[in-house]
């Protein structure tokens, strides 16, 4: 972190959980939401690099942001039947 | 500023513009109207963060970093290709 631009760098990083968990709480489509908790789970994974540990970002990577979106999506398919790849579907609403 | 070297200059250039790069793909990520704009600057961000990993790398000289870089490509692209199949209805 000798380059200032190195700490900008990390302080947009920051934002960019914060973003990326209010995106996943706000937003009305279920596949934009949990594509955002991905996103906050990726920057996650790269702060943990940043903070000198790259084997727990690693394991962020991995699960987090790879295994996590796809079991969410997995469920969704499940759970919701054959609709929503559309632009208002709200996630509580009957068809 | 006088003894400053080439890589220095490429590291802050890099820097800066991974740096836009970033802001640029949460612009995005936030305004975007549909999910599949959400997926592209998803996959937008991913890559521009490898790259940021492959600079941190540099930067600490501490090269097992660019594993966590590898990591993050192959399951990145695989995330990207769940969410594509879902909206094709397969998954």
């Amino acid at each position: 972190m000798s380059i200032p631009v190195l700490t900008l760098l990390t302080a947009v990083l920051c934002a960019g959980i914060l973003i990326g968990g209010l995106l996943a709480v706000m937003l009305d489509n279920i596949v934009s939401a949990v594509i955002s908790a991905g996103l906050s789970s990726l920057f996650a994974s790269v702060v943990y690099v940043v903070l000198a540990a790259p084997d727990v970002a690693m394991t962020e990577a991995s699960i987090g942001s790879g295994l996590t979106t796809m079991i969410f999506l997995y469920a969704i398919r499940k759970t919701q039947g054959n609709n929503n790849t559309g632009k208002n579907d709200v996630a509580g609403k009957k068809q | 500023m006088t003894d400053i070297n080439i890589t220095e200059i490429t590291v802050i250039i890099s820097a800066v513009l991974i740096f836009f790069s970033i802001v640029f793909g949460i612009i995005r990520l936030v305004i975007g109207p549909d999910a599949v704009d959400r997926v592209v600057a998803v996959d937008l961000l991913t890559i521009v963060t490898i790259a940021l990993i492959a600079l941190l790398a540099h930067q600490a000289e501490r090269f097992i970093y660019l594993d966590v870089a590898l990591v993050y490509g192959l399951l990145s692209f695989l995330g990207v290709l769940a969410v594509a199949r879902y909206l094709e209805k397969g998954i």
